[in-house]
């Protein structure tokens, strides 16, 4: 099948993002629920994920850069993006977001910015996988559907 | 439960991603499924005239929280199956269980353990 080798590409993939912790069990569960429900699923929530991600790191961003900062709201920003984080099995975000919170919670505006930096290059490297990730299966679809 | 057949559930929770990937656990079912994103639009559901079987309610969650919102539900009568789904580490469940919910989970949701608590409850076959 034409398809093969990219189906190969994708399993090393995803077995690497395993392994590195990048994704942990509860991403393979929602790989279960797409084969429940059907393709797409998968890639609306990674999408999804992703935008709002991305959303919240830029919120954190013009946050913790006020004069003053608000370490409620940041809080509030950083729990949020935990849940959807913890949500998609997408671990090592999940886990930098708890060192957020802790120093958060010291109101330790220097610990903070480390924090911020540290989710930015953890998401900027799961986010560049998922797209690959979305690339291949869309490719294998289209070979798969000839 | 609700005049349909049809199990009704509501889905509380700010995560646009964690209710997307609730919504299509419960699909599988052949539930219908409505969502709201904090406590306030939750009461509200109800309080417009809708009904529900089932509630799947966060506790974090901007204005009213999911103790508040599962406590306020409790004392307008509504009698739905609640369960709390929350990151929140244990102490939560008890606050959670005294407002009035029926079960508690743990985030991220296992499908097998909701499965087993829809079961429970009889609101599967």
């Amino acid at each position: 099948m034409a398809s093969a080798p990219l189906k190969a590409q994708l399993t090393d993939l995803l077995n690497s993002m395993f392994a590195m912790d990048f994704l942990d069990e509860q991403f393979k569960e929602l790989q279960m629920l797409e084969e429940a429900s059907g393709p797409g699923f998968l890639a609306e929530v990674v999408t999804l994920f992703c935008g709002d991600a991305e959303r919240i790191i830029s919120q954190l961003s013009v946050l913790i850069n006020e004069p003053v900062v608000d370490f409620g709201k940041v809080d509030a920003n950083v729990h949020q993006l935990k849940g959807s984080s913890s949500s998609v099995g997408a671990k090592r975000v999940a886990l930098v977001c708890v060192k957020f919170r802790n120093v958060c919670q010291e109101n330790d505006k220097e610990g903070c910015i480390a924090a911020l930096h540290e989710i930015r290059h953890e998401f900027d490297e799961l986010h560049k996988k998922f797209q690959t990730m979305l690339q291949l299966e869309q490719q294998i679809q289209v070979l798969d559907s000839k | 439960m609700a005049s349909s057949q049809v199990v009704k559930v509501l889905i509380v929770d700010d995560d646009v991603v964690t209710r997307r990937i609730y919504r299509t656990m419960l699909l599988r079912f052949g539930f219908e499924i409505t969502e709201a994103g904090d406590g306030k639009s939750a009461v509200n559901q109800f309080l417009t005239g809708n009904e529900y079987d089932l509630i799947l309610m966060d506790n974090d969650m901007p204005g009213m929280n999911g103790v508040e919102a599962t406590r306020t539900l409790r004392g307008m009568g509504i009698l739905a199956k609640i369960i709390a789904i929350t990151a929140d580490d244990a102490n939560s469940r008890g606050a959670f269980l005294d407002a009035g919910a029926d079960e508690f989970l743990l985030k991220p949701v296992n499908f097998t353990m909701l499965t087993v608590i829809l079961k429970a409850f009889n609101f599967l076959n």
